[in-house]
């Protein structure tokens, strides 16, 4: 008892074009978010070498942080739905981690003095 | 271009019969409260009797107009050309087959939603007599949020991981198959649960969340797959600690 499918066309389907600027343009809040953890992560393998070697670069400490948060809240996101948040309410979700994690790394610059040097 | 005109541009080819993909751009002059399917119909009555696009009820009810508007996926009967811009691009779904410039063969879409038994397979005293859920029961209250889909396959386009994964069952045939998980009239929930719990099923999700961003129904079939996902780790979990018991019991 299956659904009674038509002739199909022997064209494969249609995928978007990694170049297509209007379709990176059409890409909704969640789908940004998803790229930047994966892109997060991979910046981090090549920068956090150097900040293990040299913990003293006031600005690599800055980025390295601010892509360990960047990727964690983004984390955070995806596991809390994974736990039973909605995940018709993820937009908001993403909103709010990314708000605490832009307070984390504003509080840690400032009054942890984390990036002395640098701001 | 008519004064207060708008440009559309209607991506056309790209076919099994017609494989030349190219943009061709029609003026047309908005009407107030004109829908992208009204001016589709303007310009292929007035325009270019060539142009191939899809719709049945002009109402959003039965999802075969579906098309990307500006990048994203819709339905062209309840997109006002309004708000859109001067210029206004027109495309086929993608991760479907194009039949004929902006109507695509929904077969693969169809054959996924067999994959994920999307039918009720009542049980016995289903099957023999009406059983009701009341509707602030548990059930129904989990069911009813991922009912209305009308297989328009907009989530599906929208889907990341359907253009990465061919074979993906995708959020529509998901979330069908979540409604009759959680339907104790439906007999096979058991193994329908088994049976999305691969890695081309609810495994392939990976939260990116487009289906439930464009869902023209407000349904979240993410949702769905988050719970199917929590189901089947759970029913895993329990079949591993049952398997130590059994390997420990004497005998066993
Ligand atoms: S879940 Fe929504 S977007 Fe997906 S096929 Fe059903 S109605 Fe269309
Ligand atoms: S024509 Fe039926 S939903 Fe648009």
């Amino acid at each position: 008892m299956a659904f009674q499918s038509g002739p199909s066309a022997s064209s494969p389907p249609a995928r978007p074009s990694f170049w297509d600027i209007s379709a990176w343009r059409a890409m909704y809040p969640g789908m940004w978010a998803w790229v930047i953890q994966r892109l997060s992560a991979v910046v981090l393998l090549v920068l956090f070498p150097f900040h293990v070697v040299n913990p003293y670069i006031a600005w690599l400490r800055a980025v390295v942080l601010a892509l360990v948060i960047l990727h964690g809240m983004h984390g955070l996101k995806v596991i809390l739905t994974d736990f039973g948040f909605p995940a018709r309410h993820q937009r908001k979700l993403l909103w709010v981690l990314t708000a605490f994690g832009v307070a984390v790394f504003f509080w840690l610059g400032y009054l942890r003095k984390a990036y002395w040097g640098f701001f | 271009m008519v004064a207060g005109g708008v440009i559309i541009r209607v991506r056309r080819g790209g076919a099994a019969d017609d494989p030349e993909e190219r943009h061709q751009t029609y003026a047309i002059a908005p009407r107030p409260r004109m829908t992208v399917l009204d001016a589709l119909t303007a310009i292929q009555s007035e325009l270019d009797p060539s142009l191939g696009f899809r719709y049945s009820c002009r109402v959003g009810m039965c999802g075969t107009c579906a098309l990307r508007v500006n990048g994203r996926p819709r339905w062209a009967c309840r997109t006002l050309i309004e708000g859109l811009g001067e210029s206004v691009t027109l495309e086929p779904l993608v991760n479907f087959p194009v039949l004929r410039d902006l109507a695509v063969d929904m077969t693969p879409f169809l054959d996924k939603m067999s994959r994920a038994r999307a039918w009720a397979e009542p049980t016995e005293a289903a099957a023999s007599a009406p059983v009701e859920l009341s509707p602030d029961s548990r059930q129904r209250v989990r069911i009813d949020p991922h009912i209305e889909c009308i297989t328009c396959g907009i989530c599906y386009s929208a889907c990341g991981m359907a253009a990465h994964d061919p074979d993906f069952l995708g959020p529509a045939a998901l979330n069908r198959a979540y409604t009759l998980v959680c339907d104790s009239r439906d007999a096979a929930g058991g193994e329908r649960l088994a049976e999305v719990a691969d890695e081309h099923g609810i495994w392939r999700c990976h939260s990116q969340f487009n289906c439930t961003e464009a869902c023209p129904k407000g349904i979240s079939p993410a949702t769905a797959i988050q719970a199917l996902k929590r189901r089947a780790a759970a029913s895993g979990a329990k079949s591993f600690v049952a398997s130590i018991i059994g390997g420990l019991a004497p005998g066993g």
